[in-house]
């Protein structure tokens, strides 16, 4: 066949089996499917939070990614500080924007019936996502580490290490937040609000400050996103709208009640996804995202971990 | 009742009459609808930007010579926000309500093709440089003019080239993502690579927009393929090119439709663009004279300093809408539509961007010069008379190329 390339390496792969060669791609491909759920798990998880303590769909979500996204990028061409060491002050400055954005606009319509939150966190989207094609002009801004292109082989697998540290962040940061929700007392108090308001108040509990700071909290995990997501993807002020779907699909997949459904919701999705992109064809990982939703929906319509009703 | 009707309807028609009077009787406005916002509005902006700056040059040499007087020209640009349907209803008023003479087209080739159906409608030429799609022109469609060379030749000058590489590429990957003008290429470069007995290990057609090419990419290397033809857009590309990188897929040589020419598109890879080869119908040559502009390289020294940032294909093929405008116009001695869309069909001029001349169906014809990412600048690599400079072929492997430092 291809008689002129050298190396015993190229033999090998001849002599190896087409099976074999499935069998790599599949290893592949799966581990492909997983460390995008970890991503996407990350992107989700503020927007879960959001909705299932505020009941609130923040469709500025995607949005605030970008924001964060863009945040990083400055910190890191303009200042040299790396994506990941970057996160905390991506987290705490979006935390103060998401704070002050609940506690001066969402908290007016808090209550309201669901539409009018849909509608003022859509007019929330636009206004983002216009304001930063002034600020920061429509071109693509990539974060790219000296080491963003590096990876490590496992055998036949490779393993994309920007990937796999946006991987591990996501874990982290999940376990954090169901530890913070379970053991603190913040914590607790944003989950006892979630259940029950007027009980909340009466043990001394301050609606408005509290409201804020999941906000807040949620902004940044999505700030925090942004950062890894323009560390291995692409940020232009149009990617929120996108984003923002996805975030939904998983945090209804894994289910509002917990964090780690969250993570099950994202990998669920980046594995199916990643699967029909190899066997259906590239044109139906949206197909195959969107499907698993509706499945969920019909079968366990408080998601994956959520409770069952 | 119908006396009413009828004096109504006589003073709209008076009313009508007037309206080029009290308008500066001179100018000959171009009408467009333009991404300057949401998803494409980085390549829309450089047809804003050359359409303003083409008719500010044409303006200052004299503007257009019609019979014997001297118009002007200006213009009239909305912002379509990258929405087609938008971009149809502004056409439309363009047309109807502003009563613009003439239109220049907007970004991309989905836009063009619902776009040019009021230009027809209206019988107002439409001269576009954003739509390359061979869908714009299959319709007989007697208002619609194209810059942009056809999109099923974009491989041709590069699977020519490949047959003449060492080691000759054997098997390729065809992905093009699921819109008019990447149809058109995949359905162009098909018959091409299987007339250039390269075989066709991968055909694959992508969702727009997509952000995760892995799959893919896992199943180029596990094929082990040589050659990696994407049609496609920006951003799909720099996500495809990221993603090659960090699962270390290196084939002989990749090729993007879109990207490569652009200096944002290589700004946001920095040194990981490196080796990509696209490319255009266009390079900023003093060989390419022009009336009003002087030739492209003066052109692009021109515009580089005005907009800051550097024109590519795109911006000369909008300049030369404006150009072709100014000429058929000029060549018709008026400004009647149907004498100017008669004029167009026998346009044969130089310009900046080549020599303009519409072929039966309204499209352009120029050859695609074969580019290449050689450290921080685009080199034209295989043309018309064969190689011009070296192509960098094979493409080392990621792990082998030298990096100047911690990222950019």
């Amino acid at each position: 066949m291809r008689g002129k390339r050298p190396g015993p390496e190229n033999s090998e792969a001849e002599i190896q089996t087409n099976e074999g060669i499935a069998v790599n791609l599949l290893a592949q491909v799966l581990l492909n499917g997983v460390l995008l759920g970890g991503l996407y798990a990350i992107m989700a998880l503020g927007l879960a939070l959001v909705w299932g303590v505020l009941n609130i769909v923040n469709l500025a979500h995607g949005a605030f990614i970008m924001l964060g996204g863009y945040l990083a990028w400055y910190l890191f061409t303009g200042l040299g500080i790396d994506p990941f060491l970057g996160l905390p002050i991506t987290a705490v400055a979006m935390f103060v924007l998401g704070y002050l954005v609940q506690r001066l606009l969402l908290n007016l319509i808090v209550r309201a019936p669901m539409f009018n939150t849909l509608l003022i966190t859509f007019g929330i989207e636009v206004v983002i996502t216009y304001v930063a094609q002034l600020a920061f002009s429509a071109d693509f801004r990539t974060i790219n580490p000296s080491y963003a292109g590096n990876n490590v082989s496992l055998g036949p697998v490779i393993i994309p290490v920007v990937r796999l540290m946006a991987f591990a962040a996501a874990i982290v940061l999940t376990f954090g937040m169901w530890v913070f929700l379970l053991k603190t007392r913040l914590g607790r108090a944003i989950r006892a609000t979630a259940q029950n308001l007027v009980a909340a108040r009466l043990y001394g509990i301050e609606p408005r400050h509290l409201y804020a700071t999941t906000f807040g909290i949620g902004i940044g995990l999505a700030g925090m996103a942004g950062s890894l997501y323009g560390a291995v993807s692409q940020i232009n002020p149009y990617i929120g709208a996108t984003l923002t779907a996805k975030c939904f699909a998983i945090s209804i997949i894994g289910g509002l009640d917990n964090p780690l459904g969250v993570i099950v919701g994202g990998i669920v999705l980046g594995v199916i996804e990643s699967l029909a992109l190899l066997y259906v064809g590239a044109t139906f990982g949206d197909v195959a995202s969107f499907g698993v939703l509706v499945a969920v929906l019909i079968v366990r319509p408080s998601g994956l971990l959520g409770r069952t009703a | 009742m119908l006396r009413i009707g009828a004096s109504l309807a006589g003073c709209l028609l008076a009313a009508s009459l007037f309206v080029p009077d009290t308008s500066s009787a001179a100018d000959i406005t171009l009408g467009a609808s333009v991404q300057l916002t949401g998803p494409f509005a980085n390549t829309g902006r450089y047809y804003k930007d050359a359409y303003e700056f083409a008719v500010d040059q044409i303006n200052e040499k004299g503007g257009v010579k019609v019979g014997n007087q001297q118009s002007k020209l200006a213009l009239k640009i909305y912002d379509n926000q990258s929405d087609v349907n938008l971009s149809v209803r502004q056409y439309t008023q363009l047309a109807s309500q502003d009563k613009v003479n003439f239109l220049l087209g907007p970004f991309a080739s989905n836009f063009a093709i619902a776009d040019s159906a009021v230009s027809e409608k209206y019988r107002i030429p439409m001269v576009q440089g954003g739509g390359a799609s061979d869908q714009i022109f299959s319709r007989k469609f007697k208002y619609i003019f194209g810059t942009l060379a056809p999109a099923t030749d974009y491989f041709q000058s590069t699977v020519e080239m490949m047959t003449k590489l060492k080691p000759e590429p054997k098997n390729v990957a065809l992905l093009y993502a699921d819109d008019a003008f990447d149809v058109s290429v995949a359905e162009g470069t098909r018959p091409l690579l299987k007339k250039a007995g390269l075989t066709i290990a991968l055909d694959e057609r992508y969702t727009s927009n997509a952000t995760d090419f892995n799959s893919l990419l896992a199943r180029i290397r596990s094929a082990n393929i040589d050659a990696v033809l994407v049609a496609g857009h920006e951003t799909e590309i720099l996500n495809f090119i990221r993603q090659a990188q960090s699962l270390s897929v290196s084939p002989k040589m990749y090729s993007f439709t879109v990207g490569v020419p652009s200096a944002d598109f290589r700004k946001a890879l920095g040194e990981d663009a490196d080796f990509a080869f696209g490319m255009t119908a266009w390079l900023p040559s003093a060989s390419l004279k022009d009336k009003w502009f002087g030739d492209a390289e003066q052109f692009a020294k021109a515009y580089k300093a005005k907009y800051g940032y550097e024109p590519d294909y795109h911006a000369a093929s909008a300049a030369a809408d404006v150009e072709a405008f100014a000429q058929a116009i000029e060549d018709a001695g008026s400004t009647d539509p149907q004498k100017v869309r008669d004029a167009l069909t026998k346009l044969n001029f130089d310009s900046l961007y080549g020599t303009i001349a519409f072929a039966e169906d309204g499209q352009i014809r120029l050859p695609q010069t074969v580019i290449q990412i050689q450290g921080d600048e685009v080199v034209p690599i295989y043309g018309k008379q064969g190689f011009i400079t070296q192509p960098k072929y094979p493409m080392p492997a990621w792990n082998a190329r030298q990096t100047t430092g911690a990222g950019k």
